[in-house]
C-alpha cells in the first residue's frame, strides 16, 4: 500500500458509499474511500480529476456530499456519524474547496482539449482508433503535430465564437422565494453568479477579497441581498455594509462616465443649446440651489431607482462590449485623460464629420452612385478573354523569390490537414476521374453510378478509413523530411514500415 | 439636377425629388416679398430655398434652434454649393458661414477648455475688452488673446475667401491664420451671404443689438423648427428676481461704491469725460466695442429713447444711490407673505410714492449701468450679472406698459413652508420680441414640421402672413402608423388626466402597454411621459410592480435625468445598444430636452409611446396671467391655447421618430383624450391624415395586434422603384402634367 505513505489531510470516519460503511481520506493528491475493516480503497479520485463538488441543502435528513468527475461519472458520500455528520462533511467541504482550485489549475488541460477535439471530430476520432488503438503510432506521435496547429485553430475559432451578452434581468430572475417562516430564499445558479460577477467588477472584487477568508460563500451572497446595493431604492445609511463601498466606486464610476462626455457631438445635450439665456432671465422657474435637501426622501428613492437603471443597463450592455473592444476602449480612456481640448478637439473632428453628413443623406433621393463597386481593373485584357497562356520568358523568378515560396510551402504542410468533411462530392470525383481517366468522357456514361452501388457500404466505409489513416501516416512520414535527428529517422522507418504494412 | 420653377432656375442636388419638395419651393418662390408662414414636413425642403435665391436676394438669414441643427443646415449648403459649381462649371464667390457662442469657436488654448459658456465669455472677455488691450500697449505684461490680437491686426482687411464654413471650418481657418473664429464670423456676417445662427442672435434684444444690428433690410429671415418661436421670443423678454440675486446685487453695489471712490482720487478726470459724455448724450463711440461684452440694453431698437441720460443719474455716485434705493425697494417688496400680482403702471406708481422713483431715470437704467462698467473697467464682467439684470429689469418695467405682468410669490407652491420669493417679470406677450424682425427684414418665413394649427401662429405672434400652407405627405407606403391607445386590456380608460394618473390601474395598464410593445418591437422605442414629475412616480411603482424587470427582459432601459450630462451617457448607450441589436427603451420627457432635441430616426426609434397628453403645468400663475392676455388680446380661449400647446409638443414628441420615405415608426398616443376632434385636430396634417377612424380607441391587445401588423408589413423591401412616380419623382415625371396638377394638391393653404 503505496498510498498509504501519503499525507492524510483529513480523516472522516462513518462515511457511507454505496449503503456500505466506511472511512473517507482526503490526501495531498487525491480522495480515497475504503471501506470498514477493508484496508484498501475501492474508491480514489486524484483531485486534478474531480470537477466540482456538490452538497445536500441544508435541512435534508441524508447529508451528502457528491463528487462530479471530468469523465462525468459521479460519486456520492453519505455522511452518517449522528451528530456531527453536518460538522464532517462541512469540513470536508471546505477542505475540498480549498484543494480542488489548486489542482483544476493544472488539471490537465491538454487532456481535457484533446478530449474535446476528438469528441467535435468525429473523422479524427476514426482516425484516432485507426492509428493509436491499433498501435500503428503511439499517442505523443498523434497528437505531436497536431496539438499546436489546433490550439491556433483553436483559439481563433474561440474567438469566432459570440460571447453570449448578460440578460439586462439576470436580476430580475432572482425569484425570492418565501420559505415559510418569515425568511425569503435566492436560488442562485452558477450563470446568474457570471452575470453579476462581469456586469458589477466591484462586487467580484468583494468576494475575491472576503470569500473564503472572512465569510462564507453563503454569507457574502445572504449579506450581497440584505444590502441596500440590491436594493437601490432603499437609501444606503449604514456604513458597516461591506456593499456601501461597492455602491460608492459604482457612483464614481458613474461620474466618470459623465464627465467623460459623450463621444457623439449628436447626442451631447450640453452643446445643443447654443446660447443659453443668463440666469434670471426667462419665463422658467430658476432652480433653487437647496433643491437636494427639501427633496422629500421619496422623491430621492425615486431618482436612485432611475440612477440605477441608467447604471444598470449602461453596465449590462458595457459587459457584453467588455471584451470585443478592451484595447481601443484603453486607447479611448488614455486619450481622454490626458484630454485637454485641442487634442479631443482634433480627436473628435471626424466622428462628427461623419455623424453630420450621414445625417444630411437621404438615401431615397441620391441615385444610385451610393452602392460603390469596386471596378476590374485589368492590365492586359487580351489574357482575359483568352485564358492563361504560357508565360513568355521575360519573367525570371529571383532566387530569393524561390526560396521565400519553398519556405511558405513548407510551412503550409506543416499545417496541412486534411478537411475530409469538405472534399468534393463523389460523383463530381468520379466523373472527373472517368474523364481523366483513358476514354475520357466518352465512358461516363457506364461508370457512374457504379461505385456507390457496387461497393458495399461497410467495405465503402473500410475503404475510406483506410484512405484517412492512410493519408494520415503519409502526412507524417512526410513531415519528418528533411531527416536531420536520429529520431526522426527512426521514425520514418516506423512511418515506412507501417505504410508498407497497412499496403 | 435643374429645375425651372415659374421662371426661376433652381439647382437640386439630388437625382430625384419629393413631390412636397417642389411643392413648397413653388409656393416659395409665388411669395418672397413677404411673410411666410409654412408647414413642410421635413426640414430638408426648407433648405430647398437656400438654393433658389442666392442671386436674388442679397442676404439670408437663417435661424435655427440648436448646435446640431445649424451645422446639419450648413453641410447641407456645402452639398448644394458643390453641386452647383458642377454644374454650372462657375466658382461663385459666394460666402455661407455659422455663428455660434464662444464656447462652440473659441480656440484659445486656455480658454476653450472651460466647460461652461459664461466661464468661456468671461475670460474672453478679461482677455480682449477695449481697455485691456489699452492697458497692454502699456504694459506688455498684461496677457491678451494673440488670436484676436492677431485678428484685429491684419484679419479686417483681408476679406474671408468666399466658400461655406461651418463651425469646424471657421476654427481650422482660425487656427490656420492665426485668427479668432469668432470675431472674424462676427464680422464676416456683415458680408456673407447667407448666415447661420441660433434664434437668440435675432429674437434677443440684448444679444440681437450687438450682433444682428448691422444686417441689411433686404434680407430674407428663416425661422426653421419654429413650433416653439412664440416661448423664444417670451423668454427673452422676461425676468426673474430672488432674493439671492438681490443679495449678490447688493455686493456688486458696494464693488461699485469702492471703484468710484478709488478711481475718484486717482483718475478723477474719468469719470469727469463721463459725465461730460453724458450731458451731451453722445452714444459711446463705437470703438472697439464689439468685444465688449456688456449685455445690451433690452428693451427693442425702437424704443431706446433718443436722448441725454438724466440729470438725477448722470453723476456715478448718484447713480449708485439711485441703484440702492431700488433695490431696497425690491427687497422690501419681497417681504411679503402672500402672492402678488400686478401691472408695470401699477409697479411704477408704487415704487413712486413708496421711494420717489420716477419712470424716465428707470428707463435709462440699463444704458446708464453698461456706460458706467465701461467707466469703471470692471474686468470680470460675469461677476456683475446680477446688477445688470436689476437694471435691465429697470428698464424694461419702465418701457412697456403692455404686454408684461410682475408676479411675487413668497414660496413655491410645492414647499409652502420654505420662503423662496421670486419676482416674476413676465413677458405675455410673444409679438413684442419678434415685432421689430417683421419690421425691418424684407421677407420673414416661418417654417416647421409640427406647426399646427397653422392659424393660430398669425394671432399669437400678431403678423399678416402673405402665404400660409401646409404640405401633405406623398407616401407609396404607409411608413407611419399613429395609433391612439385608450383603454387597457381591463377596458379601464387609460388618460394622464389629473383626477385619474395616479390611479393604479391607468399606470399598471402604461406599464402593460410599453411591456407589450418591448416584446414586439425591434430596436429602439421611445416614451415621453408628461412631466418629470410623473414619469419620476411611474418608474418608482413599475420598478414596485415588478413590470421594469419584465420589460428588462426584452430591452434595456435607459431614462432621461434632469442632469443633461447623464442624459447625454444614457443617449449615447441608448443608441449603441439600439445600434449592437440589443434593442432599448428610452424614457424620456415632452419639453424636455431629449425631445426637443434629439432625432430618432430609423432603428434608433421605431415605435415612439406619448404616454398622457403633455399639458403645461396649469396651476402656474405666470402660465394663468398669460392665458388672461391670450384671451383678453388676442381672443383665444383658455382652453384652446392648452391643448395648443400641448398638441404640438405632442406631435414634437412623435415627429422625432421619422425623418424620410424610407424610414418608419409606430407613434403611440396613449391616451383616451387624443380621440376627441379637439385634440386629433391639432395635430399636424401629416399625422392626421393617417389616423383612421378605426384606431381612435383601441385596447393594448389592439394596438399590439395593429403594431404587429404594421412592422411585419414595414419590414418588407422598400426599393426605389416602389416609390418612383408617387412619393419619388425624376424630373421627367415632374414635368409631366397631370404630376403638376397633383402637386398643386399637396399644398393646402391654410
Amino acid at each position: 500500500m503505496a498510498s498509504l505513505s501519503e499525507e492524510v489531510l483529513l480523516v472522516v470516519k462513518r462515511v457511507r458509499q454505496r449503503k456500505q460503511d466506511g472511512t473517507l481520506y482526503l490526501m495531498a493528491e487525491r480522495i480515497a474511500w475504503g471501506p470498514e475493516g477493508k484496508d484498501r480503497f475501492t474508491v480514489s479520485h486524484l483531485y486534478a480529476d474531480i470537477r466540482c463538488q456538490k452538497i445536500s441543502p441544508d435541512g435534508k435528513a441524508k447529508i451528502q456530499l457528491q463528487l462530479i468527475l471530468h469523465t462525468g461519472e459521479s460519486t456520492t458520500f453519505h455522511f452518517s456519524n449522528g451528530s456531527t455528520a453536518l460538522k464532517d462533511r462541512d469540513a470536508t467541504k471546505e477542505l475540498l474547496q480549498q484543494l480542488l482550485p489548486k489542482f483544476k489549475k493544472k488539471a490537465n488541460k491538454e487532456l481535457e482539449e484533446k478530449n474535446r477535439m476528438l469528441q467535435e471530430d468525429p473523422v479524427l476520432f476514426q482516425l484516432y482508433k485507426d492509428l493509436v488503438v491499433s498501435q500503428v503510432i503511439s499517442a505523443e506521435e498523434f497528437w505531436a503535430n497536431r496539438l499546436s496547429l489546433n490550439t491556433v485553430e483553436h483559439s481563433l475559432s474561440n474567438n469566432s465564437k459570440q460571447e453570449v451578452g448578460i440578460s439586462a434581468a439576470f436580476l430580475a430572475d432572482i425569484r425570492p422565494q418565501t420559505d415559510g417562516c418569515n425568511g425569503l430564499r435566492y436560488n442562485l445558479t452558477s450563470d446568474i453568479i457570471e452575470s453579476i460577477f462581469r456586469t458589477y467588477p466591484t462586487v467580484k472584487q468583494k468576494y475575491a477579497e472576503n470569500v473564503p477568508h472572512n465569510l462564507t460563500e453563503k454569507e457574502f451572497w445572504t449579506r450581497f441581498f440584505q444590502s441596500h446595493y440590491f436594493h437601490r431604492d432603499r437609501i444606503s445609511t449604514g456604513q458597516q455594509d461591506i456593499f456601501s463601498e461597492c455602491a460608492k466606486q459604482d457612483e464614481k464610476g458613474l461620474k466618470s462616465m459623465v464627465t467623460q462626455g459623450v463621444k457623439n457631438p449628436m447626442v451631447d445635450l450640453l452643446l445643443l443649446e447654443d446660447k443659453t439665456l443668463d440666469e434670471g432671465y426667462g419665463t422658467a422657474t430658476v432652480p433653487t440651489t437647496s433643491n437636494s435637501s427639501n427633496k422629500s426622501l421619496r422623491e430621492n428613492s425615486n431618482s436612485a431607482i432611475i440612477k440605477r437603471f441608467n447604471h444598470h443597463s449602461a453596465m449590462v450592455l458595457a459587459a457584453g462590449l467588455r471584451k470585443a473592444d478592451a484595447p481601443s476602449d484603453q486607447a479611448s480612456e488614455t486619450s481622454s485623460t490626458d484630454g485637454n481640448s485641442r487634442d479631443s478637439d482634433f480627436f473628435q473632428l471626424p466622428l462628427k464629420k461623419v455623424k453630420l453628413q450621414e445625417s444630411i443623406e437621404y438615401d431615397d433621393l441620391q441615385g444610385d452612385s451610393g452602392r460603390k463597386t469596386i471596378a476590374l481593373n485589368l492590365k492586359k485584357s487580351d489574357r482575359y478573354s483568352h485564358g492563361p497562356i504560357p508565360l513568355q520568358s521575360q519573367h525570371y523568378t529571383t532566387s530569393q523569390d524561390i526560396i521565400n515560396s519553398i519556405s511558405i510551402i513548407q510551412h503550409e504542410m506543416r499545417n496541412y490537414k486534411p478537411r475530409l468533411t469538405q472534399v468534393m462530392s463523389s460523383n463530381a470525383a468520379s466523373s472527373a476521374i472517368t474523364a481523366l481517366s483513358p476514354g475520357g468522357l466518352l465512358m461516363q456514361g457506364g461508370g457512374q453510378q457504379t461505385i456507390n452501388q457496387l461497393v458495399p457500404t461497410d467495405v465503402q466505409i473500410e475503404l475510406k478509413h483506410l484512405y484517412t489513416a492512410a493519408g494520415e501516416l503519409l502526412r507524417h512520414f512526410w513531415s519528418c523530411f528533411p531527416v536531420n535527428t536520429p529520431f526522426l529517422e527512426d521514425k520514418v522507418k516506423k512511418c515506412t514500415f507501417a505504410l508498407i504494412f497497412t499496403n | 439636377f435643374r429645375l425651372n420653377i415659374e421662371g426661376l432656375l433652381v439647382y437640386f442636388p439630388y437625382d430625384y425629388i419629393y413631390p412636397e419638395q417642389y411643392s413648397y419651393m413653388l409656393e416659395l418662390k409665388r411669395t418672397l416679398d413677404a411673410k411666410v408662414c409654412y408647414n413642410p414636413f421635413i426640414k430638408l425642403i426648407s433648405s430647398c430655398m437656400q438654393y433658389a435665391y442666392p442671386l436674388e436676394v442679397t442676404k439670408l438669414v437663417y435661424c435655427s434652434r440648436t448646435v446640431p441643427e445649424i451645422e446639419k443646415v450648413v453641410e447641407e449648403l456645402r452639398k448644394l454649393m458643390d453641386y452647383y459649381a458642377k454644374q454650372t462649371g462657375v466658382k461663385n464667390d459666394f460666402l455661407a458661414l455659422a455663428l455660434s457662442s464662444r464656447k462652440n469657436l473659441c480656440i484659445h488654448p486656455e480658454v476653450s477648455s472651460l466647460r461652461f459658456g459664461k466661464e468661456v465669455d468671461g475670460k474672453c472677455h478679461s482677455l480682449t475688452a477695449s481697455y485691456i488691450r489699452a492697458q497692454h500697449h502699456s504694459n506688455p505684461s498684461q496677457p491678451v488673446c494673440q488670436f484676436f490680437e492677431e485678428f484685429d491686426a491684419v484679419g479686417r482687411q483681408v476679406p474671408i475667401p468666399p466658400g461655406i464654413y461651418n463651425l469646424d471650418d471657421l476654427k481650422d481657418f482660425g487656427r490656420r491664420k492665426g485668427w479668432c473664429p469668432y470675431f472674424l464670423a462676427r464680422y464676416a456676417i456683415l458680408h456673407a451671404n447667407i448666415v447661420v445662427y441660433s434664434y437668440h442672435y435675432l429674437l434677443d434684444p440684448k444679444i440681437a443689438d450687438l450682433v444682428s444690428k448691422e444686417l441689411a433690410k433686404k434680407s430674407v429671415v428663416v425661422f426653421d423648427e419654429a413650433h416653439n418661436i412664440d416661448n423664444v421670443c417670451i423668454d427673452s423678454m422676461s425676468v426673474n428676481i430672488t432674493r439671492r440675486t438681490l443679495d449678490r446685487c447688493q455686493t456688486n453695489v458696494e464693488t461699485l461704491q469702492n471703484t468710484i471712490s478709488r478711481i475718484k482720487e486717482t483718475d478723477a478726470a474719468k469719470l469727469r469725460e463721463e459725465y461730460r459724455r453724458l450731458v451731451e448724450g453722445l452714444k459711446e463711440a463705437n470703438v472697439a466695442r464689439e468685444t465688449d461684452i456688456y449685455l445690451s440694453n433690452p428693451v427693442l431698437p425702437d424704443e431706446i429713447l433718443q436722448e441725454a441720460v438724466p440729470g438725477s443719474i448722470r453723476t456715478a455716485e448718484h447713480f449708485v444711490g439711485f441703484i440702492k434705493r431700488f433695490l431696497e425697494y425690491l427687497k422690501a417688496r419681497l417681504r411679503i407673505h402672500h402672492v402678488v400680482q400686478e401691472s408695470a403702471p401699477q409697479f411704477l406708481k408704487d415704487i413712486y410714492e413708496k421711494v420717489c422713483i420716477d419712470r424716465k431715470p428707470l428707463r435709462f437704467c440699463a444704458e446708464r449701468l453698461r456706460s458706467l462698467l465701461r467707466t469703471l473697467e470692471i474686468a470680470d464682467i460675469a461677476d456683475f450679472s446680477a446688477i445688470t439684470l436689476i437694471s435691465h429689469f429697470a428698464t424694461l418695467v419702465s418701457t412697456y406698459s403692455k404686454g408684461f405682468t410682475i408676479i411675487i410669490e413668497p414660496f413655491e407652491d410645492r414647499t409652502p413652508t420654505i420662503a423662496n420669493p421670486v419676482l416674476h417679470f413676465s413677458c405675455m406677450d410673444p409679438s413684442i420680441a419678434i415685432k421689430p424682425v417683421f419690421g425691418r427684414f424684407q421677407s420673414v418665413i416661418i417654417t416647421s414640421g409640427t406647426l399646427s394649427p397653422l392659424d393660430i401662429y398669425p394671432r399669437i405672434l400678431d403678423f399678416r402672413p402673405v402665404t400660409m400652407a401646409s404640405f401633405t405627405m406623398t407616401l407609396a407606403r404607409t411608413c407611419l402608423c399613429p395609433l391612439i391607445v385608450g383603454r387597457g386590456n381591463d377596458q379601464v380608460a387609460m388618460t394622464s388626466k389629473f383626477e385619474t394618473r395616479e390611479d393604479f390601474a391607468v399606470i399598471r395598464n402604461y406599464g402593460n402597454l410599453l411591456l407589450e410593445m418591448s416584446a414586439i418591437v425591434p430596436d429602439g422605442i421611445v416614451a415621453f411621459f408628461t412631466s418629470y414629475i410623473y414619469m419620476e412616480n411611474i418608474v418608482a411603482s413599475w420598478y414596485e410592480q415588478g413590470i421594469l424587470e419584465n420589460i428588462q427582459r426584452n430591452k434595456l432601459i435607459f431614462i432621461e435625468t434632469q442632469d443633461a450630462a447623464e442624459t447625454s451617457m444614457a443617449l449615447e448607450k441608448y443608441q449603441e445598444a439600439c445600434e449592437n441589436g440589443r434593442g432599448a427603451i428610452l424614457l424620456s420627457v415632452a419639453r424636455g430636452k431629449v425631445s426637443e432635441g434629439i432625432d430618432f430616426v430609423h432603428h434608433f426609434g421605431r415605435a415612439v409611446i406619448m404616454f398622457g397628453v403633455p399639458y403645461v403645468y396649469t396651476q402656474s400663475r405666470i402660465l394663468k396671467a398669460r392665458l388672461e392676455y391670450l384671451r383678453d388680446q388676442f381672443q383665444i380661449r383658455e382652453n384652446d391655447f392648452l391643448t395648443f400647446d400641448a398638441m404640438r409638443h405632442a406631435a414634437q414628441c412623435v415627429g422625432r421618430a421619422i425623418r424620410g420615405k424610407t424610414d418608419y415608426g409606430l407613434m403611440i398616443f396613449a391616451d383616451k383624450r387624443y380621440a376627441r376632434a379637439d385634440k386629433r385636430g391639432k395635430l399636424p396634417r401629416w399625422i392626421q391624415e393617417h389616423l383612421t377612424d378605426g384606431s381612435l380607441n383601441l385596447t393594448i391587445d389592439e394596438t399590439v395586434q395593429l403594431s404587429k401588423h404594421f412592422l411585419r408589413q414595414m419590414a418588407q423591401p422598400f426599393r426605389r422603384e416602389d416609390q418612383l412616380g408617387l412619393s419619388l419623382l425624376t424630373l421627367e415625371q415632374l414635368q409631366s402634367e397631370d404630376m403638376l396638377q397633383k402637386i398643386a394638391q399637396i399644398a393646402q393653404q391654410a
